[in-house]
């Protein structure tokens, strides 16, 4: 995870809270938790080596595919969840995103945006993006449900999310510029602190 | 490796959870390797049903240890560096006090006088031979199966003597399906002419029937669909190697192989006494298991395994929720296993790295 993201997201967890990281990878955004705000944290994750990093670094974590398993974990109550990069990937991104919400108080979601000028020239061009950000052909890409800032913002408006806080990182991994004026054109990507 | 073995006597008895008392009795223990200065490498490895104390290496009377894949020098449990302890079981047959022993007050086997022991007994009693080891906290409890809910068990019993708990291929509780399962295994032994109402042993008789056929159904239970068609299929047993007349096919003649075997070397009271232990265990004690686990401070590593229908892997959820609720740092990983219920006893690359990593974490 770029340096930027982690910060943004460390800034928005509270000291000793409760979090659960849904996509957590090898578990070093838990891990920087731990250490810098005392943070009781479940990892998720459904790849078995990223798991077995998890579990090396002391992080706690639960294999689950998200998809399908978010029900079960509903009765634990959780301060903020936490979806970096993998709301994308997800067949029901709007289920996720309300029952992440049932299950913590608050969420924080980072999303790749399409609507990134060179996605749009990609598109006008007749092809699928492949950008820096998405490197992966449409055949093998597991983004089986890309959107824009715009578009992401309306769901929430759909579904009666609140956006507590928002930044756009730009193509240089920082918060300036153009993405600031235009983050729908400019911004590579959306970082969102959510609340119902 | 250093290995002992030795049968170690409490004499003080133990106070059972039924109100019994036993007011002596032996574990056989088997330890690996040795415990550091600072006493801080000492591992309890819990067997499960018809396990024994002997859980790696080679012995000459138990052959193979149960988790000899798993527990050696430079194994996933590395006995260069950690000092393992592993005992038989109280009310087990392999040198530990059970119905096979003698009574030292009547001087005669036991038979179906000893006394219905559960999980909570165990554990007590392994809390009694950690003592007498001089060990202050186990740096890791760990077993699969009836062995999963003694680490679970050892949790909630004495929560600052453990660091942290493997717990695999196991539940909270038995289900009706697994208590089935097991009456029927009972009954089977119970049932044998030989059996006589547990006194066989004066009749100087097996009920080698009873416990064969109780093994052969527990034994399709510890083995998935999948690997039972992988390995026999409706492959037909050669005319050569049969070992009873009326088989036709290798997975027939297996089973009657692997319960014959098993037959002449498990106790039928012993059989009996721990298919109850097992229906018997719940965490929980009736309650939410929940409740149970609030002064938990363990660790914990929570192993299921798809291929099994023993106890599938939404038994160990229910402890991974059970320990998120109490705020218990807990893991919770379902691998594919290729060997049913038995998969906690095999070695491979994720299980493997998920065990040494949680251990050095």
């Amino acid at each position: 995870m770029a340096i930027k993201l982690s910060k943004i997201i460390n800034s928005w967890v509270p000291e000793n809270s409760k979090v659960i990281d849904f996509g957590c990878g090898d578990g070093s955004l838990l891990k920087e938790l731990f250490e810098n705000k005392q943070v009781l944290g479940y990892g998720v994750e459904i790849n078995d080596t990223k798991i077995e990093k998890c579990i090396e670094k002391g992080v706690p974590v639960i294999k689950l595919n998200i998809d399908k398993g978010l029900n079960d974990f509903m009765s634990s109550d959780f301060d903020l969840s936490i979806m970096a990069r993998s709301i994308q990937c997800l067949k029901n991104p709007d289920l996720a995103l309300n029952r992440m919400l049932k299950l913590s108080k608050r969420c924080v979601v980072t999303l790749p945006n399409l609507g990134y000028w060179r996605c749009r020239i990609n598109l006008a061009l007749g092809k699928m993006p492949i950008t820096p950000d998405l490197p992966s052909s449409w055949y093998e890409t597991e983004n089986i449900h890309l959107c824009t800032i715009k578009d992401f913002e309306n769901l929430c408006l759909k579904e009666n999310i609140n956006i507590k806080d928002k930044v756009f990182i730009n193509r240089n991994g920082d918060q300036g510029g153009l993405s600031k004026i235009n983050p729908n054109l400019f911004a590579v990507e959306g970082v969102y602190l959510l609340e119902k | 490796m250093k290995t002992e073995t030795k049968l170690i006597h409490f004499s003080e008895g133990i106070e059972l959870e039924s109100g019994e008392k036993l007011n002596s009795f032996d574990l056989m223990v088997e330890t690996y390797g040795e415990l550091n200065e600072g006493k801080s490498n000492a591992i309890l490895l819990c067997h499960a049903f018809s396990g024994n104390h002997h859980a790696a290496g080679s012995s000459e009377d138990f052959g193979i240890g149960w988790w000899d894949q798993l527990v050696g020098p430079s194994k996933t449990i590395d006995t260069n560096k950690y000092f393992v302890v592993c005992c038989n079981n109280l009310g087990g047959c392999a040198g530990s006090s059970g119905p096979s022993s003698i009574d030292p007050s009547s001087q005669k086997i036991f038979g179906k006088s000893f006394p219905q022991v559960s999980v909570l007994d165990w554990v007590n009693s392994q809390k009694m031979l950690m003592d007498k080891l001089n060990i202050e906290c186990w740096h890791f409890v760990a077993g699969g199966s009836l062995g999963g809910m003694q680490a679970l068990q050892w949790s909630i019993s004495y929560p600052d003597k453990v660091k942290k708990a493997g717990i695999f291929a196991a539940a909270s509780k038995s289900s009706s399906q697994n208590i089935a399962m097991n009456e029927v295994a009972r009954e089977s032994i119970r049932k044998d002419e030989n059996f006589h109402n547990g006194n066989y042993y004066e009749h100087n008789v097996i009920p080698k029937n009873g416990i064969k056929t109780a093994r052969m159904l527990g034994h399709i239970t510890y083995l998935s669909e999948e690997h039972m068609d992988s390995r026999f299929g409706r492959k037909f047993q050669d005319e050569g190697s049969k070992v009873e007349e009326s088989v036709s096919f290798e997975v027939e003649n297996y089973l009657q192989y692997k319960g014959e075997q098993f037959s002449e070397l498990f106790d039928a009271n012993s059989y009996i006494l721990m298919t109850k232990v097992m229906d018997s265990y719940d965490a929980g004690k009736d309650k939410p298991l929940v409740e149970a686990l609030k002064d938990v401070k363990a660790e914990f590593l929570i192993v299921g395994f798809y291929s099994d229908w023993l106890y599938p892997p939404e038994r160990g959820k229910e402890i991974q929720i059970a320990a998120m609720n109490n705020n218990i740092r807990s893991s919770f990983v379902v691998l594919q296993g290729d060997h049913g219920h038995d998969s906690f006893l095999f070695s491979s690359k994720t299980y493997s790295n998920l065990i040494t990593n949680f251990i050095e974490s």
